[in-house]
This record gives structure tokens, sequence and C-alpha cells, in this order.
């Protein structure tokens, strides 16, 4: 028994050596670490405090050649905060020349003839020209500006058949009025989601390259050979690493969620932070198994590093954070599927911004368990292998 | 600068790209397979959203109001929910997006000719998704309204239901989209995967290139020899940007053959073009690769430095205009973004140097800037 309790001690110990040789060699690399700490505060504070996805005060401009009422009230609709009204054009070439250089998103020109149209009841078309180059700005301007012709032509169509149709003043009518709720983030904030997913990416490139590089590097500088005659066994060798990032990443995840998430962006925590950590633990330790993969693979960093590119690009693209499972084609979807990000993103969504707990997040946590184990039992398999 | 022995060192760099089989393969395979695995699934089309229906009236008129919305190719009908407890479930769960709740009395309020409401979950975890969906919800929901409108009015007025249909719509929206025709994402995206992918594979080729032989030792035998600083960079980089020359030639044709997206500017001015960005994009690489000395530390840089930019502030998912200060002051720091306006014209609009001359000139300048920096941090005598 006291040989048994003995080779645990040693195990702890020779574990408590590496471990520090690890964070030590970690941290006297001044540069590398100056980069962790800028990654997880001000890259995700420029990624959640610059970007917006959403349709906001999209410069348009107006081509009015009916001068009344009618048409000063309908291009009046196109407001804040979906447009922004930047001046008129007089010529069909002046709006063209405008969006050729990316000055105006839109131009609305409304033909002659609108006022004396409504009142005797003819179809006026008005036309709209939309810069598409970004087609999902596209989309929305033309949906917003479908929503307020609609009830532009509808309001006015009332008023003439003698029915008072004011905003509010619908409800004498059979119409139907959708109310539309948004839940987990009711004000739309993009600085949720990108503050969020971006925290994530960070993590995920983290997870993959550090333990990556630092594995490769003894190869190629030929230290492994004295780890390789040392008493450790090639479990040895890599818990520590791995346990040595994981809780480096942990720190950062920590960093950009005390410092820069919560205070400055003011994100819920609905669920329990002790089971985000634990989760995210278990993600980058498990996603280490992927770096490890490719560490295995390749004979140096450079080798090392383009494999890791081409694990994380699609990794961090084919998430589900950019385009949902449902508008992927079926063979990508699979790949979808297989990739742990996938699910870590619907648990940290979920805990963050749900307050989803363990039991209702079963299945995503299952999922990322089960093929991280899977991947690094596989990295530890190729890398003992690689001893003998 | 004696050509001679830049080009020894342009050979020798190329050998040994060549002999290491799984970088040079990786170099050409890497920017070929994320053009393929973007093409096809970075899609930013919100379509089929699955969403499910929680019908407590079921009228005629609550059946009808829901099949506008399960008949529609935006949407994914999963089925009926019991109550609006448990819609609530699977929103959270995320196997529907989007549930639609009519409540009791909606066919007999809209009979009596009264406004009837209905309430839409959103899931809003993701916020431009939740836009597009309200965009649509929207859409369907006045299309319907328009209609038991008309139906009301030609009842009481007596005159047929289109004849109201159409005086109800006094105005009509025709829409041209300019550049991108039929909205379909994957012209827009092409363009500007190219300017993503080669922000990400020139310099991370480059930064390894030096940095393994500032790391490795071998770069003492450059110290140790009569080469200048300029011989040594500029036939250090000549092979990466010749590597990055086919890859452009490679991402064009898939491009222009496996997404059909229409090139309508002049090859011979997209070609010289590209190639200034590329010199740019290595001149990251240089730069990286003379600020830290291990190879981990370059990887990492160049990844935080290109990757996240190139994504985020570069036009590619989200426009620069829609950018805060802080990120568009980013933005506007990195070449990427000019060269999406370059590209973009090339592809889609079919402008040449008379419209994206500025863009062009600012690359020029990137590319200058770079290597002058480069040059000057990389020197033969390093203090440690």
């Amino acid at each position: 028994m006291s040989t048994r309790t003995r080779e645990i001690v040693l195990a702890v110990r020779r574990f408590q050596a590496m471990l520090v040789k690890e964070l030590k060699q970690l941290g006297r690399d001044r540069v590398l670490l100056a980069f962790i700490l800028y990654a997880f505060t001000i890259d995700i504070f420029l990624a959640a405090s610059g970007v917006s996805l959403s349709l906001n005060n999209a410069a348009t401009l107006v081509q009015d050649h009916d001068h009344s009422a009618a048409s000063r009230e309908l291009t009046g609709r196109f407001r804040a905060p979906y447009f922004r009204i930047d001046g008129q054009v007089a010529h069909d070439k002046d709006g063209l020349a405008a969006l050729d250089q990316g000055k105006a998103m839109v131009v609305i020109s409304v033909p002659e003839g609108l006022q004396k149209n409504l009142a005797t009841g003819r179809q006026t078309p008005v036309a709209m020209q939309v810069d598409t180059t970004n087609s999902v700005l596209g989309f929305l301007a033309t949906s917003d500006a479908q929503t307020i012709i609609a009830r532009f032509g509808l309001e006015s169509a009332l008023a003439k058949l003698g029915v008072a149709a004011n905003a509010g003043n619908m409800s004498g009518l059979p119409v139907v009025n959708n109310e539309i709720r948004v839940w987990y983030n009711p004000n739309q904030d993009d600085s949720w989601f990108m503050g969020i997913s971006e925290m994530l990416n960070i993590a995920t490139v983290f997870s993959v390259l550090l333990p990556a590089a630092a594995m490769v590097r003894e190869k190629e500088r030929g230290t492994v050979e004295q780890l390789v005659v040392s008493p450790l066994s090639p479990l040895g060798i890599l818990l520590p690493k791995v346990v040595s990032m994981t809780g480096v990443i942990l720190c950062g995840i920590a960093l950009s969620l005390f410092l820069v998430l919560i205070p400055v962006f003011g994100i819920p925590v609905k669920g329990s932070l002790g089971l985000f950590f634990g989760l995210s633990a278990l993600y980058v330790f498990t996603t280490a198994g992927l770096g490890l993969f490719a560490a295995t693979i390749a004979r140096n960093l450079a080798q090392a590093g383009m494999l890791s590119i081409l694990i994380l690009a699609p990794m961090l693209f084919l998430s589900g954070a950019w385009t949902p499972p449902e508008a992927m084609p079926e063979w990508l979807r699979g790949m979808m599927y297989a990739s742990p990000l996938h699910y870590y993103l619907d648990v940290a969504f979920g805990v963050l911004l749900k307050g989803q707990g363990a039991s209702e997040l079963g299945i995503s946590i299952a999922g990322m368990s089960s093929i991280g184990l899977g991947v690094f039992a596989a990295g530890l398999l190729l890398f003992r292998r690689q001893f003998d | 600068m004696i050509w001679q022995r830049v080009f020894a060192m342009a050979h020798k760099e190329w050998r040994e790209i060549v002999r290491d089989r799984l970088f040079f393969s990786l170099a050409f395979v890497v920017p070929a397979l994320l053009m393929v695995l973007f093409g096809y699934g970075l899609s930013l089309d919100v379509e089929n959203i699955p969403f499910a229906v929680v019908d407590q009236d079921h009228s005629a008129a609550s059946r009808e109001y829901a099949w506008r919305f399960i008949g529609s190719r935006y949407f994914q009908f999963r089925g009926y929910s019991e109550s609006e407890r448990e819609a609530g479930q699977q929103l959270a769960s995320g196997q529907i997006r989007v549930a639609l709740v009519i409540p009791p009395q909606f066919g007999r309020t809209l009979g009596r000719g009264q406004a009837a409401q209905v309430a839409t979950l959103v899931d809003g975890t993701f916020p431009s998704r939740a836009m597009t969906t309200k965009g649509y919800v929207t859409a369907i929901s006045t299309a319907f309204t328009l209609q038991s409108l008309s139906a009301r009015v030609a009842a009481q007025s007596g005159a047929s239901v289109e004849v109201v249909q159409k005086a109800l719509q006094p105005v009509t929206l025709e829409t041209r989209y300019l550049y991108n025709q039929s909205v379909s994402s994957i012209w827009s995206l092409a363009p500007k995967l190219i300017m993503v992918i080669l922000m990400l594979s020139p310099p991370f080729l480059t930064a390894l290139g030096v940095v393994r032989e500032k790391e490795n030792g071998s770069i003492f035998n450059i110290y140790a020899s009569n080469m200048s600083r300029g011989e040594f960079l500029v036939g250090k980089l000549m092979p990466y940007v010749l590597i990055s020359t086919i890859n452009i030639l490679v991402l064009w044709l898939l491009a222009t053959v496996l997404y059909q997206v229409p090139f309508k500017g002049s090859f011979l001015f997209f070609l010289p073009a590209t190639l200034v960005y590329v010199l740019c994009t290595t001149g990251i690489g240089l730069v990286v690769s003379v600020l830290v000395r291990t190879q981990v530390a370059a990887m990492i840089v160049t990844m935080i430095v290109t990757m996240i930019p190139a994504v985020l502030y570069s036009g590619l998912i989200i426009p620069i205009v829609s950018l805060g200060s802080g990120a568009s002051i980013v933005a506007h720091l990195m070449p990427a973004m000019y060269y999406t306006d370059i590209v973009v014209g090339c592809f889609l609009k079919g402008v040449g140097i008379e419209s994206v001359w500025r863009p062009l000139l600012v690359l020029t300048g990137f590319a200058v800037v770079l290597f002058m920096l480069g040059y000057a941090g990389f020197s033969k005598r390093p203090s440690t």
C-alpha cells in the first residue's frame, strides 16, 4: 500500500514540476502573453462595441418628381433608425453615381402624379434602387421599405374611403396586429451576440494553437528527447501541458467576462457562472485534443500552423453563429455537428442569456464531451505511438 | 542590391518549402479548401426558419393565418404546440426559432370586423437573424391583413375583391437590386472570400518562414554572410509571393467556375491589384516576424492580427458604414477593407482603375510602409 501511495505522491510531484515548467515557458514569451491579454480584452471590446449587423441609418437619396404634399409625406416616412435621408437627387445619373461610389445605399424615386393618382385611385409605382452588395442589408432595406409603402398606401386608401385610419386607430377594422416579442435579447443588442461569440472564438483559437505549439516546439528543438528519457509517461508529459493551457485560457475568459462583457455591455448572466466555467474548462480541455492531433501529424511548427488553420477556420465560421444549421447543405451540417464549438456556442448562450441549467443543456453537453473526449483519446493514442 | 544573391536566397527558400511536402501541399490546399467550405457553408440567407404554431382558436381564420407561414419558403413548420409554455421550452432548447401564438377568439374578432391580436415569439440570440425574421413575419401578416380587409370592404361595397385589393394599394414598390440582381448571397460572398483567404494565408506563410530561421538559429548564417538586409528579405519573400500568386488564380477560378460569379471587370487590372494586396498581407507577416522571437507567438499574433479583422472589419459580413467608431478605426488601419472595394468592384460592378484608384493607392501605401517597417525592424545585429 505504501509503495502505491509513494507512486501517487511521485506522480503528483512530477505533474507539479511539469506544470510549473509549462507556465514559466509561457510566461517568458512576453509578446505572446501581451497578445493573449489583448485578445481577451481589447479585441473583444472592439468586436462587441463596433459591430452591428442590423440596418442602421442606411444612406438614402430621394428623387422626387412629384413635389407634392403626398410625396413629401411618403418620403418623410423613411426615417431613423432604419433609413437616413441624405438629400435629393435631380437625375437618375446622379443617383446611380452615388450608388456606384458607395455614398448611398438606397435611392427612392417618386414618379410624377403621385398625389393626383391617389385622388383618382390609380396605382402609382414607386421605384427603389438598392445596393445589394451586402445581401442581408439589401434584404432588410427592401422589407422595411415595403412595410412603409404598404402602410402609407393603406392609410391613404382608407382615408379616401372615409375611414379614419391613423396609426393607432385601425381597431375598428379586421386587421391583424402581430406583436413580435424577441426573447433573450429584447433590444436585439448586437454587442451581446458579437461579444460572446468573439470570446468563444478567441478561446477556441488559443485552445487549439497553444497546446499544439507547445508540443511541436519540443519536437522541433529536440527537447522532446529529454522528456522521453525522463521518468515521465506520455500522459505525464501531455497532461500538464493541456492543464496549464486550460488554466491560462480560463483566466482569459474570466478577464473578458468580468472586465469587458458584464461591466461594459451589461450582458445578463442569467444562469450559473459555476456551470459556465465548468463547461468552458471541459470545452477547452477537449478542444486541446484537436491541437494535439495536429501536433502529432506535423513535424515542424510551420506544418502545425497550417494544419491548425485548416482545423480552426471551418470551426469558427461554420459553428452556427453566422449561418444557422438549417441554411447549410446536408454534408456541411454533418461537419457542423462534429464541431465541438457548435455545442459550446449553445451552452454559452444557453447559460449566459437564456439561463438554462445542466439538465436543459444535456444534449449539447453530451455532444461536446463525447466528441471532445474521442478526439482527445485519439490524440493521446497517436502521441503515445510516436514515443515507441 | 545584387540580384544574384537575391535569387540564391529565393532558390534556397523555395527548395526548403518544396522539400517540406506537407507544408508545400497545405500552402495550396488550405486556401482552396477554405473557399469551397465557406462558399457552401457561409450562407447569410435566412431561410427555412424552424417554427411552431400555438393555435388556441382552432377556427378557419386562425388556420388560414397559420398556413400563410407554413406555406412560406422562409419558414419550416415543426408542428403545433399545445401551449405557449411548451413553445417557450422549444424556443429555449433551440428546436425552433419562432413561435406563432394565435389567441382564442381570433377568428370571431376578425369576423366582427375588429382588430385581432397575434403574438410572435422570436429567438433573439442572433440579432441579425431575429431582424430578418421580423421582416418576414411583418410582410406575411401585412399580406393577410390586406386580404381580410379587402374581403370586408368588398362585401360592404359590392365591388370585386381584386378591385378593392388594388384600391387599397395605391402605391406599389418596384425594387431594383443593383450589383447583385438575384440577391443571392454567394455572389456577394465569393469575391469577399478571396479577400479573406488572401488575408489569412500569405502572412501566415511568411511569418512562419522568417521566424523559423530565427528560432532554429539558421539565421546566424545570414547575419554572418555578406548578404544585405534588403537582399535577404526580398529573396526570402519571393517564393511566398509566388505561392500566393498561384493561389490568386486558383481562387479566381473557383469563384468564376464553381460559384459562377460573373466577372464584369478586367482581369488585367484585377491581377496586379490583387498582387498589391498580397504584398500588403505578406508585409503584415514580415512585420509580425520581426516583432516576435518564437514561432508560437508568430502563429498567434498573425492569427489575431489578420483573421479577426478580416472577418469582422473588412465588410465581409458587416458593411463598414455600420461599424462603430473604434472598430471603424481598426478597419481603416487594415488593408482588407480597401481591397474589398477593388474585388467587389471588379467582380460585381465591372469598374476599373478609374473608380477604384483611391483604394489601390492606399494599398500601395500600405505595402510600402509595411515593407519599410519590416526592413527597419530586421537587424543583422540583434540586441539579444
